[in-house]
């Protein structure tokens, strides 16, 4: 499994050094829109608005909000791609099974994922002006947010899988994702997948505040939850895909 | 004989109202190339998609050296495949990223797969194209490292669904080597292919699949033979007199000269006496191929 863990994450290497330029077009994009958006507020509120902590807690809800997004999003559209361009059976040919390639496959995404979300979060920091405070801590929650993002991934791979495009659906539920990750992490909201890491980080990040424990329990609990629910759908959707020949074309 | 590498029992399937696949039963020795033959919609790639784990069968079983793959996905190790339709590949890898990646994918450790990547590409002459990224590559390149990514992990069963198609004489000619090569390896090949040609030149034994069921299935040479009994080229010096020809006729002699005639030994016995004393050229048994067996089997199925 480590040698398969390598040879994904050489493959996303290569990816990144022959077009580096798709990476760098996701940060201009993903810096401009929340730019645009900053200046907006700006505007609206006026020339002497101070926005104080909650610039901040809103950049780390971007900054989630791109992490989780790939996350969410990268499976997808690997399948999509993969089934257009037919490489898609050739992948369900491995012994090692989907799920674990495909589980293997999104960690070792996690270097330009990372990379990028760091990328960005630099550039919007200089033009900002905002201050992040960085507690290697952190990373917990970042990390349970990321898992909650994975099981999402995976019920929307599920549909990927069967019905191939699902592309809109895929653009329009990103604002959905905006919605979990800037939610409280207190009552109900618990519940809503990613919520409570989000909400840990974003408290870690813009306020400083140290690393709750508990906190982080009930993170890592939601997290395996949506993990697992994902897991389980796309399993199903394998068996579906298998029984109904969906493997093959676009 | 050696314990069947590939075995398919049964195995049925159907999509909406369409039954693709009926009762289809196939063995796959080593060393063995098995043509599977038919015409498009027949169930060629159904079958081939079921016999590699992509398709769930709605009844039956296969089995790869006796693993189930739909039960045990390891059992996968063991098959190679090169998908017609597909790309197979990767086209933004090399073809030695490429042979890595799904070494590595089919259970080989990174350093076996880089090995194995190398010896491949030498001995399929692509080493010189090793770093240049596929789609930059020639049709021809791009379908032999299809064939070498369904053998980067040296599985013993290869399923090959028109490996030669698209390609030209002398590309075509070397796959058809390999191929010839890898099954006196002793590795078990399912070949299917529109070209008779080349399932003539390779296959073992062949199997023809039409409307979903395998309405033959026997080797190479039985079949030639069986097919080949049913007719007699008679050629004559001079051309017979109309007395003559209607007397062919009835007995059932068709052609103008040569003259062809469908019936046992004793028969010909029967004809000869008619075209007697006109000086004989020939008299042969009639020579068919695969093309011929496949059209008249499909024609009459």
């Amino acid at each position: 499994m480590l040698d398969l863990f390598l040879a994904e994450f050489g493959r996303n290497l290569l990816a990144l050094r022959r077009y580096p330029l798709e990476l760098l077009g996701a940060v201009v994009t993903l810096s401009v829109i929340f730019y645009l958006l900053f200046l907006g507020a700006r505007f609206l509120a006026g020339p002497g608005a101070e926005f104080g902590g909650r610039l901040e807690a809103v950049l780390v809800g971007y900054l989630l909000w791109t992490f989780a997004l790939f996350a969410y999003t990268s499976l997808s559209f690997g399948l999509m791609e993969e089934a257009q361009t037919g490489t898609l059976e050739q992948v369900f040919l491995s012994p090692y099974g989907p799920i674990p390639l495909f589980l293997v496959r999104n960690l070792s995404g996690l270097l330009t994922q990372g990379l990028l979300v760091f990328l960005i979060a630099m550039v919007l920091t200089t033009l900002t002006g905002a201050r992040l405070s960085f507690h290697p801590g952190v990373v917990l929650p970042f990390l349970a947010v990321l898992l909650g993002g994975y099981g999402l991934g995976f019920a929307m791979g599920s549909l990927a899988l069967l019905y191939k495009r699902i592309g809109q659906l895929l653009g329009l539920s990103q604002f959905l994702l905006l919605f979990l990750l800037q939610a409280p992490g207190t009552g109900p909201f618990l519940l809503l997948p990613m919520a409570p890491g989000a909400s840990l980080a974003r408290g870690m990040l813009a306020q400083g505040a140290p690393l709750d424990l508990w906190g982080l329990l009930v993170a890592f609990l939601n997290a395996f939850l949506y993990l697992g629910l994902g897991l389980f759908l796309f399993g199903r959707a394998v068996h579906r895909a298998k029984k109904q020949g969906l493997l093959h074309g676009y | 004989m050696a314990r069947p590498y590939l075995e398919a029992h049964g195995l049925y399937k159907r999509f909406g109202a369409l039954e693709a696949v009926k009762n289809v039963h196939l063995t796959l020795h080593p060393g063995e190339i098995l043509a599977f033959l038919g015409k498009n919609g027949a169930g060629k790639s159904t079958t081939v998609k079921m016999l590699s784990g992509l398709l769930l069968p709605d009844r039956g079983e296969v089995h790869l050296l006796g693993k189930n793959p739909f039960r045990e996905p390891l059992a996968l190790k063991h098959l190679g495949a090169v998908l017609e339709g597909n790309r197979n590949t990767y086209w933004r890898l090399t073809p030695l990223e490429n042979l890595v990646y799904f070494g590595v994918a089919r259970g080989l450790r990174l350093a076996a797969a880089r090995k194995r990547a190398w010896e491949l590409l030498e001995e399929y002459a692509l080493l010189g194209k090793a770093h240049t990224e596929v789609r930059h590559l020639s049709r021809g390149m791009q379908q032999k490292l299809a064939l070498l990514q369904a053998l980067i992990h040296d599985p013993e069963v290869l399923l090959l669904d028109e490996p030669t198609l698209g390609l030209d004489v002398e590309t075509a000619l070397l796959m058809r080597d390999k191929i010839r090569t890898l099954a006196q390896a002793g590795k078990a090949i399912l070949l299917t292919t529109h070209q008779m040609e080349v399932a003539e030149a390779l296959a073992d034994r062949v199997a023809i699949i039409h409307q979903g069921e395998v309405v033959v299935e026997e080797t190479k040479e039985g079949l030639l033979a069986r097919f080949a009994g049913e007719h007699y080229v008679l050629e004559l010096e001079e051309k017979p007199a109309l007395e003559v020809i209607k007397q062919l006729r009835a007995l059932g002699v068709e052609g103008e000269g040569p003259f062809f005639f469908r019936g046992n030994a004793q028969a010909l016995w029967q004809v000869l006496e008619a075209v007697k004393p006109l000086p004989l050229k020939k008299v042969a048994k009639g020579e068919t191929d695969l093309l011929e067996i496949f059209l008249k089997v499909v024609g009459h199925a």
